[in-house]
């Protein structure tokens, strides 16, 4: 039920647009300001910012405690990753933004952070604000299980990072229209359950070949589950949020119960790690 | 009924977007690509000499992946996947067999 309301209100904002747009434009400059004096202007907001809504993101939340069994080891993050190629991450800084309340976010130096949980601004139906544009960033849950080999991941927890991070509200992966059509009529379970689902992860450096490793059972990913199927035109692409992570994207087959939870997933990598700088004076000047 | 008809319409466009499968890489000989192919050494215009084009995909890096396809018997393949320099120089390799899942995948 909710779904079509769901829809129905996106294509009415779609309407909107024009009008919210309008509201916001700058006022026009006054004719009796000093002309010769300088003026200072601090800039503390980004017009158009990215933004997802504080309840979906707590019902992922909720998602993460419902099916912790996936990943029981594992704790929750979410994660700022870029989607432009001329996006800064340095720096960045989010806020939770309701009706009267305002709660800052702490970003960490990876971009990763955790959201605390607010009354007040979950009945102010309030946004997750980050200070970038819009679409210049994509969001993802972050489930990881500690203590894991170097280069590789655990499959239960990728289950656990889709139906948390689609239930939350973060993949925007296709064109803005589809996107609203998509995510009205798929729940989490028809994304993360289906081997059409095409929800892209990432791996921290560009990816050359990926294999799953369960007890004796070990195979290799076909090309086509790595760098978002391989087929994606330069028009395509930029509705992908794999935009400029293009070779660092693949497909897990999280939806093949035949692999279990504890499968390890082992990544290669185009290019060997860069050494770890050297303590014997190798600083510049 | 007005909601049957907004479903049927998001389903038609959405069904509207779906591809076909991607397209196997070019199909060699996988004693003759074994034999000419060195990582390190190989360049781009050595495999286009030898194999032709294939199903390539390139990076913002310069970097290449280009995929071929051996007969493994049977009627399965396997994937000879490549990666190439921003000098189109190869990389890396890997070799990938048919696996019993891969045939699931395929009825799916």
């Amino acid at each position: 039920m909710w779904p079509m309301r769901g829809l129905i209100g996106s294509l009415l904002l779609l309407c909107c647009l024009p009008a919210i747009a309008q509201e916001t434009q700058p006022a026009p400059e006054s004719a009796t300001a000093p002309a010769a004096t300088p003026q200072t202007v601090t800039v503390t907001s980004t017009r158009d910012p990215v933004d997802k809504s504080y309840r979906k993101m707590i019902r992922g939340m909720e998602r993460f405690e419902r099916q912790h069994a996936l990943a029981p080891g594992a704790t929750l993050r979410f994660r700022l990753l870029p989607r432009l190629p001329t996006v800064n991450m340095r720096g960045i800084t989010l806020k939770v933004v309701g009706d009267h309340i305002t709660v800052p976010v702490a970003v960490a130096e990876d971009n990763g952070f955790t959201l605390p949980r607010n009354e007040q601004a979950l009945r102010e139906d309030a946004a997750v604000i980050a200070n970038r544009k819009t679409t210049s960033m994509t969001w993802r849950a972050q489930v990881v299980t500690p203590g894991l080999p170097p280069d590789t991941r655990r499959l239960g927890d990728l289950r656990l990072e889709c139906l948390v991070g689609v239930e939350a509200g973060l993949v925007s992966n296709s064109s803005p229209l589809f996107g609203w059509i998509a995510s009205a009529l798929n729940s989490p379970e028809q994304v993360c359950n289906s081997a059409d689902g095409n929800f892209l992860f990432f791996t921290e450096r560009p990816l050359f070949s990926v294999t799953l490793r369960a007890g004796g059972r070990t195979e290799i990913l076909p090309f086509r589950m790595l760098y978002a199927g391989g087929e994606q035109t330069r028009d395509e692409l930029q509705y992908c949020d794999c935009q400029v992570m293009l070779d660092r994207t693949y497909y897990a087959p999280i939806w093949d119960r035949s692999w279990p939870d504890d499968t390890l997933v082992s990544f290669e990598y185009m290019q060997d790690a860069p050494a770890p700088a050297s303590a014997s004076g190798e600083a510049a000047p | 009924m007005k909601r049957l008809h907004l479903l049927l319409v998001g389903a038609l466009l959405l069904a509207g977007c779906a591809t076909q499968a991607p397209q196997p890489g070019t199909v060699v000989a996988v004693d003759r690509f074994s034999q000419l192919v060195v990582p390190g050494r190989t360049t781009r215009a050595e495999l286009l000499a030898a194999f032709g084009p294939t199903r390539s995909v390139a990076f913002d890096s310069g970097y290449q992946a280009w995929l071929y396809s051996a007969s493994a018997g049977g009627g399965r393949s396997e994937e000879l996947v490549l990666l190439l320099d921003r000098e189109g120089i190869v990389r890396k390799m890997r070799r990938r067999p048919p696996y019993a899942s891969d045939t699931a995948a395929m009825q799916r």
